[in-house]
């Protein structure tokens, strides 16, 4: 029976011998205990080491602790070693005998163990010196870590209970309103609303009964910070409590717990026994006369439940509907009586505001939005966790430095904040503090804390569906705009991604979220249409992309695609089909397939940047199909289908501008639906990009010839070194042709815009790539630099290498995960002894006699966020430095000769027949159908979209051409030209088991033998390699029926 | 939803006198406390294991409210059931973090290989399927708890070894 505390003296004692009992232990092992933890197996390294201890007779010097969540869910089980404070993560039970003999018994911590770099993968020892820890700001996780959950003395020994000793006897209770006044703190549960003026209300209103409640209904999805205060520190919940009942004068409190968490019940039953039992709660608490006594209310699974008067009318044994406002609970709450309630974060941060002084606190975080926050990181980040961090924080330090970046290497799309009731912001917001105000007016909630990461694999217009969803199965249905209002607006957004969606439908779902914002009766009402309202906002590119194109460009909203992968390849080859038919062994009809949507299946076999493969279902559970390559192994392994040559039977003839990618597969494309075709091409040879950019180690001349030679069998016209702008202008072109494809793309490099630019041995990539590829006598200097980080960047590089350069360097103004290039283009490159400097950028162009001799250069450092999502190089003062080199190569981007088919007098022409040039002069604006604003003009590929892969080139293509045929002859008022293929039939091999297997890798050219040649690095599957390769394909296109 | 019929549906020889008994003590317990009406549903419920009419009248007298108001707090609450359960309660967590890691796939996969929707129990009487929205462990999503028991990070492929689990465990039992 423990002895009733009533001097402040007595609560020090017992810290004091709580500090005292546990320094007697010359090592106190503590390991989290938490129930995420125990999930990946924290329990049984807990018995590991009291085994261990035990058998070693160390039970006098070494104590293991089961205390709270200390920190990233993915890390764990984790576990911090004091007085020492070094910090081990991801334990296994067989881990444990190591640790015991070289830490716990020889004194040398264990490095394989402790937490490493990313970047660097240099082991850190200290949670101090760890991002994810150091810069968060523990204050209402203040004892994580630090104290057994399950012991009162712990949470005494951290100054627990002292600021209810103030509160009760050196503050009056106008004095500790004050105190909360000063300290700004706001309601932690989503409203925001100042808490030391709702205390006032209450106080200030006369009744003889007044309550005060705990909100631990903690209903958000993705929210579980109320979770961990409960089951970590549950005394600190009750401290705040006390001190309020005593604010307001209640001798009744009420915690209204979800009964989804049976643990957190059970530490709070625990915690009231405890704290009653050393006289802290209950009748004359601390001897001071002052009563009051707190009941645990179980919930019963209402979401509703969380909203304030829902809750007091549940815990009167009713339905949780909520009751109009006014009254205010403050004035007339639970069971008519005044009563405040309050979240359990607020809860929790209560006893140290008081502890440490209300203005400490107000010293904390932003001008409206004082103290720390508790946010619930989840989703798809590598470090999910709870993260607490002074108010104003901005969100992408919270996602990128603390969360440590989106998991997968995917790329950030939005966070969700606020739950259900908040909205999402994309990249742009990452800037965004994390202020009440300043979320609002990006159009989403603080809300309880939750964040959820989404990646570029989340469609935001399913996660405005599952909102909704949610919203309305949780409505109460007491008003109609709620009740029914979700309903219709669930109907609509179900509609949406089922491919049955209107054009109507958008404006329709913004006017009856207005009303259901207006109209609702409580908060759950006023807010379910937040999600919908952020993601029109900000993401009504995919919202149009679901309801005009019934296409879900993330691959998510099943009844909208095939397979994931034939999805994401912009002319949807039907992928699954070409991979079982590898499996079949019938490669005539794979590469028949591949014909079908994509003329250069054999480039892209090897080229392609395959958006394929990053939506590859596989990768769930090992890794990717190696789609490329065995698309690659088809066109090495069979022959292609013959082409034929196709009649003109339509009178139109047509011009293309470009033998690229896009004006190839445009020109095969209208050629297939009979017309007179012609391709003008200014070089002396077709290929565009293909032949003259890329190298002939990754794609040798003879492949991209015969796919080339392909496309003339069919009766396309090809007339090389004819520049239209020069050689013929572009009016006689449009007059001598009924309708024009614009695929000239990007060939020139864009500048550096540096003096001396034009000193010898400098060269854009572009030109080096092309002069090199036409024969002309192109050398590489003995030491270049190149400038930029995408392939052409790489490209230029490798190509520098083989022709003799003595050192190549890339130097590249962002970090590695940034660049836009291939990650096997940058691994190659490395492999072949290509360096690659990273945060720097040009100062000065050094010149000597007219040629380049050297760089200035200087270190970056990464700043703000950008409208992308990556961090902004931001120059470090005083860091320039200089590079002996004699070649220089910028890389940084690509621009059209516009000018020299649209002389400048036709671009400023107002008339009816305009190209629409972009800003900037480099790219044409198009309509939704290829079409530009001059009659009879279509345009694709690089020269409307700035460079891209060579898939969007040739999607360009053939989309610009069904456009083009169905406009030609709907003038002509007759249908357009329909595709009569021969069915072949894809063979359905599922199997029942799967094993884990990863990537059947190609083989390659070992780097070795690379040397100075351009022999074909990538070498291919051979034998049965492709056959296991496309056995591992899931068939995601195979859709069963029960 | 179904109207109450007139006369009890489910027979009390369901429960069995100890039951019966149990239910009543916890009755009597909470009569006459205000607000008593949800923890005696949830104590009922643990013992009866779902809440039928009959259940419910038994609770309505015991405490002197209304059968309506009884019935009304019954459907409103997730957690409170009119149709049996299982005796293994699969809950699928669709919470948002779950949700974005495949929470679906999984709901599915249970579906289809025990024939039920959620809200439904197997013939067996061996699993009933239910959809919760967030039981908080979302740094282990995607999220599966049958009874007690939180299965963390579940494979759509690993569902069949986990369902198997308690299978061999209900026929260890009885054999």
């Amino acid at each position: 029976m423990d002895e009733k505390i009533t001097s402040l003296e007595a609560l020090q004692a017992i810290a004091r011998q709580a500090g005292e009992d546990h320094r007697k232990y010359r090592l106190r092992l503590m390991v989290c205990g938490s129930n995420d933890c125990h999930l990946t197996g924290s329990n049984e390294i807990i018995d590991a080491f009291q085994e261990q201890i035990r058998g070693r007779n160390l039970e006098d010097q070494v104590q293991v602790v089961a205390t709270g969540c200390i920190g990233s869910c993915s890390m764990g089980p984790v576990m911090t070693v004091w007085p020492e404070d070094i910090f081990y993560m991801k334990l296994r039970p067989e881990d444990v005998v190591e640790l015991m003999d070289s830490h716990v018994e020889g004194g040398h911590p264990v490095e394989r163990l402790m937490y490493h770099d990313p970047a660097t993968g240099q082991a850190i020892a200290h949670s101090a010196d760890i991002p994810f820890f150091a810069r968060q700001h523990p204050i209402v996780l203040g004892n994580k870590g630090i104290i057994d959950p399950e012991s009162i003395r712990d949470y005494i020994g951290q100054n627990g209970y002292q600021a209810l000793y103030k509160s009760l006897v050196a503050l009056s209770p106008p004095e500790i309103i004050a105190e909360i006044k000063t300290s700004g703190l706001r309601g932690r549960g989503g409203g925001g609303f100042p808490t030391g003026v709702k205390w006032e209300f209450c106080a200030n209103t006369k009744s003889d009964v007044k309550y005060v409640l705990c909100n631990a209904d903690e209903g958000d999805p993705g929210a579980f910070m109320d979770r961990r205060i409960m089951e970590d520190d549950p005394h600190a919940i009750l401290e705040g409590m006390i001190i309020g009942a005593k604010a307001i004068n209640a001798s009744q409190g009420y915690i209204y717990c979800r009964a989804e968490y049976p643990l957190a019940l059970e530490r709070l039953y625990a915690a009231l026994d405890q704290a009653r039992s050393m006289g802290l709660l209950g009748k004359n608490i601390m001897g001071t006369g002052f009563d009051f006594d707190i009941e645990i209310y179980k919930g019963a699974g209402a979401f509703v439940c969380g909203e304030e008067t829902a809750l007091m009318t549940s815990i009167e044994g009713k339905r949780g509907t909520p009751r109009p406002r006014p009254p205010f609970p403050a004035v007339s709450g639970l069971w008519g009586k005044p009563s405040i309630l309050n979240n359990v974060e607020t809860w929790a941060s209560v006893p140290r505001i008081l502890f440490g002084g209300g203005e400490a606190y107000a010293e904390i975080g932003t001008e409206s939005s004082k103290g720390t926050k508790v946010f619930a990181v989840t989703g798809s980040i590598n470090n999910i966790g709870l993260v607490e961090v002074p108010m104003g924080t901005s969100i992408g330090e919270i996602i990128f430095d603390i969360g440590g970046g989106v998991s997968g290497g995917k790329q950030f799309k939005a966070a969700q904040l606020g739950g259900p009731s908040g909205g999402c912001v994309p990249a742009e917001y990452l800037n965004l503090h994390t202020d009440y105000e300043a979320i609002v007016k990006a159009g989403a909630i603080m809300g309880s804390g939750g964040m959820i990461v989404m990646d570029e694999d989340t469609c935001m217009v399913d996660m405005a569906r599952y909102f909704m969803d949610f919203c309305q199965d949780e409505s109460c249905g007491k008003c109609t705009p709620c009740r029914v209002g979700t309903k219709r607006m669930l109907q609509i957004v179900e509609n949406i991604c089922k491919g049955e969606g209107r054009p109507e439908d958008l404006d329709l779902l913004e006017s009856l979220s207005h009303t259901i914002n207006d109209a609702s009766l409580c908060g759950l009402g006023q807010t379910a249409p937040n999600p919908v309202l952020s993601t029109l906002k900000y993401f009504m590119d995919e919202y149009r992309a679901h309801i005009e194109d019934k296409k879900c460009p993330a691959g998510v909203c099943a009844d909208l695609f095939e397979s994931p992968c034939q999805n994401a390849c912009p002319v949807e080859m039907d992928i699954p089909g070409y991979i079982a038919l590898i499996r079949a062994g019938r490669l005539e009809d794979a590469y028949k397939v591949l014909k079908r949507t994509n003329p250069f299946p054999s480039v892209c076999g090897r080229v392609c940047g395959h958006p394929c493969q990053n939506k590859c279902r596989r990768s769930q559970l090992d890794e990717e199909l190696a789609i490329k390559n065995l698309k690659r192994f088809i066109t090495d392994h069979a022959s292609p289908p013959r082409p034929e040559p196709v009649p003109v039977v339509h009178p139109e003839k047509i011009a293309v501008i470009g033998a690229g990618p896009a004006g190839m597969t445009a020109a095969l494309e209208m050629k297939k639906r009979g017309y007179a075709v012609t391709v003008y091409e200014a070089l002396p040879e077709a290929g565009g990009m293909l032949r003259w950019g890329i190298p002939e180690y990754r794609l040798p001349r003879d492949i991209l010839s015969r796919e080339i030679r392909e496309i003339l069998d069919t009766g396309v016209a090809l007339k090389t070194n004819i520049k239209i702008g020069v050689d013929v202008s572009f009016d006689d072109l449009k007059a001598n042709h009924d309708a024009v494809y614009i695929g000239m793309g990007a060939q020139k490099s864009a500048p550096l815009g540096l003096i001396n630019e034009d000193a010898a041995g400098i060269i854009g990539a572009v030109e080096f790539l092309r002069d090199y590829t036409m024969g002309r006598n192109v050398r590489a200097g003995k030491r270049v630099a190149v400038i930029g980080g995408g392939n052409s960047a790489i490209d230029a590089a490798r190509t520098a290498l083989r022709l003799g350069a003595e050192s190549v360097t890339i130097l590249y103004r962002r970090e590695r995960k940034d660049m836009p290039a291939l990650e096997a283009e940058v691994k190659a490159a490395e492999e072949e002894g290509v360096a690659i400097d990273f945060l720097v950028a040009p100062l000065e162009i050094l010149v000597s006699d007219g040629s380049i001799k050297g760089l200035k250069l200087q270190r970056m450092r990464l700043g703000d966020f950008d409208a992308s999502g990556r961090r902004r190089p931001k120059a470090i003062e005083d860091s320039s430095f200089e590079l002996e080199i004699d070649m220089l190569i910028p890389a940084i981007g690509q621009q059209a000769e516009l000018d020299l088919l649209f002389p400048a007098t036709r671009i400023d022409d107002r008339t009816k027949d305009t190209i629409t040039i972009h800003a900037g002069g480099n790219t044409i604006a198009v309509n939704r159908d290829y079409s530009t604003d001059h009659a009879g003009v279509w345009a694709g590929g690089d020269i409307v979209t700035g460079p891209a892969m060579v898939i969007d080139a040739i999607a360009a293509g053939r989309k610009a051409a069904i456009s083009m045929d169905r406009a030609l002859r709907a003038s002509k008022g007759e249908q357009p030209w329909h595709e009569t293929e021969d069915r072949i039939e894809i063979p359905v091999e599922v199997d029942e088991e799967v094993e884990e297997q990863f990537q059947i890798r190609i083989r390659e050219l070992p780097p070795a033998e690379r040397g100075r040649n351009f022999r074909e690095v990538e070498l291919g599957y051979e034998g049965n390699m492709a056959a296991l390769e496309a056995r591992r394909c899931l068939r995601c296109d195979v859709k069963t029926e029960e | 939803m179904k109207p109450i019929q007139s006369g009890p549906q489910e027979t009390a020889d369901e429960f069995s006198q100890g039951q019966w008994d149990k239910i009543d003590s916890v009755i009597a317990a909470y009569r006459g406390k205000p607000g008593a009406l949800i923890p005696v549903l949830e104590e009922v419920q643990g013992i009866s294991g779902y809440l039928p009419e009959v259940v419910q009248r038994r609770v309505a007298r015991g405490l002197g409210i209304p059968l309506s108001q009884v019935y009304g707090v019954v459907t409103f609450y997730s957690f409170f059931t009119m149709k049996p359960r299982g005796r293994h309660q699969v809950r699928v967590c669709l919470g948002t973090a779950c949700h974005v890691r495949g929470g679906h796939l999984l709901e599915k996969k249970i579906s289809q290989d025990l024939h039920i929707q959620p809200g439904e129990v197997d013939k067996d009487r061996l699993f009933s399927l239910e959809i919760v929205r967030c039981v908080g462990a979302c740094g282990l999503a995607p999220v599966m708890v049958v009874d007690d028991d939180t299965h963390k990070q579940v494979k759509a492929a690993r569902v069949e070894e986990i369902l198997a689990g308690y299978r061999n465990r209900e026929e260890g039992h009885h054999g």
